[in-house]
């Protein structure tokens, strides 16, 4: 295997039950898909278990993925089916974390943070950490599905055809989405930037 | 260009979608219009600032033991229904469901013979009143055919 495989020719790996190549994408795409699922339920802990099932459903429906569609369009609707899911069983036990379903998992599972290098006065740290807040808080207050529209654009950069596809809409209902998204936008961080 | 069209190409601004003479036409009504210099300035801002959130990594070891959960069970939607109390509740909601449309087929079929004989009566080919023939079809050996 080299590094230059592409993302197809992996899953056409992985639908033969090869899981070099799973380990390959997994190792490519899960900052992309922790992130993703981080960004839409706030839980770091749940986000990697959730992102832990995402590849575990990609190397299961291998057999049906078709080469034709591009592997992380196909990535992002596995993820996106996991959040929403997540949000159903929530809503059905919204007392009951994902952790109290799980077998007790090693302590080094969590999510990292990443460690801000750059900051060393406190107070601007403070600042600085309450800003990252309300942005999460922001993104995730978004209603479905204008919450992954502005994830995949924002921080994925996917064109308004991916993002569409993924949604299964329109891309002129895919831009409607962003736009609203970004007017909420501007309301909740008014005063933060 | 109005206030309104500029406002309507906020988000193509922002995803690099104006062409240059479009572009250029923005910036000239934005420079000569407080008003939607301002919105702008909040509408992309609040855009941009979202990239502060750096985001997670995933912690050390996560692919391996992502691999070591292949083989766990499945949960899917078969293990829920499968279980006996769903299962006896959809038996018993099958045999309903059957009894239901059983008695209705019967009474379709019955209603599709009164009108039958109906027709009958009005041809004249029985000489009773449909009153009194319209449930004969539901006594023992009442049918006349
Ligand atoms: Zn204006």
């Amino acid at each position: 295997m080299t590094s230059s495989d592409s993302d197809v020719a992996l899953m056409l790996r992985v639908r033969e039950g090869d899981t070099d190549a799973l380990r390959e994408l997994i190792e490519r795409h899960q900052r992309t898909v922790i992130n993703t699922i981080h960004r839409a339920i706030g839980d770091a802990s749940e986000a990697e278990d959730l992102t832990q099932r995402v590849f575990v459903q990609v190397y299961r429906s291998a057999k049906r993925y078709k080469p034709t569609a591009k592997f992380t369009t196909w990535l992002f609707t596995i993820t996106r089916n996991t959040i929403l899911n997540e949000h159903r069983r929530r809503s059905r036990h919204p007392s009951e974390s994902l952790d109290a379903l799980q077998e007790p998992r090693d302590s080094e599972s969590a999510g990292w943070q990443l460690p801000d290098t750059t900051m060393r006065d406190p107070a601007q740290e403070a600042v600085e950490r309450e800003l990252r807040e309300r942005i999460k808080e922001a993104v995730r207050e978004l209603p479905e599905p204008q919450r992954t529209a502005v994830i995949l654009c924002r921080y994925e950069g996917l064109s308004y055809e991916e993002i569409a596809e993924v949604l299964g809409c329109s891309v002129s209902a895919t831009k409607s989405l962003l736009h609203r998204a970004r007017l909420a936008l501007k309301d909740k961080l008014r005063g933060y930037c | 260009m109005s206030c309104q069209t500029v406002r309507e190409q906020f988000d193509h601004r922002l995803d690099g979608r104006l062409s240059g003479h479009e572009q250029a036409a923005f910036e000239v009504h934005l420079a000569g219009c407080a008003d939607c210099r301002r919105e702008w300035e909040a509408y992309a801002s609040a855009w941009q600032v979202l990239a502060r959130d750096e985001g997670i990594e995933p912690s050390f070891g996560f692919a391996e033991r992502t691999l070591r959960r292949l083989n766990e069970p499945r949960v899917d939607i078969r293990q829920w229904w499968w279980r006996p109390s769903i299962r006896w509740a959809t038996l018993a909601t099958t045999v309903v469901a059957l009894a239901v449309t059983a008695r209705v087929g019967h009474e379709r079929m019955l209603n599709k013979r009164h009108a039958e004989l109906y027709a009958r009566v009005q041809q004249g080919e029985y000489l009773e009143d449909y009153d009194v023939i319209a449930n004969l079809d539901q006594l023992k050996g009442g049918n006349h055919e």
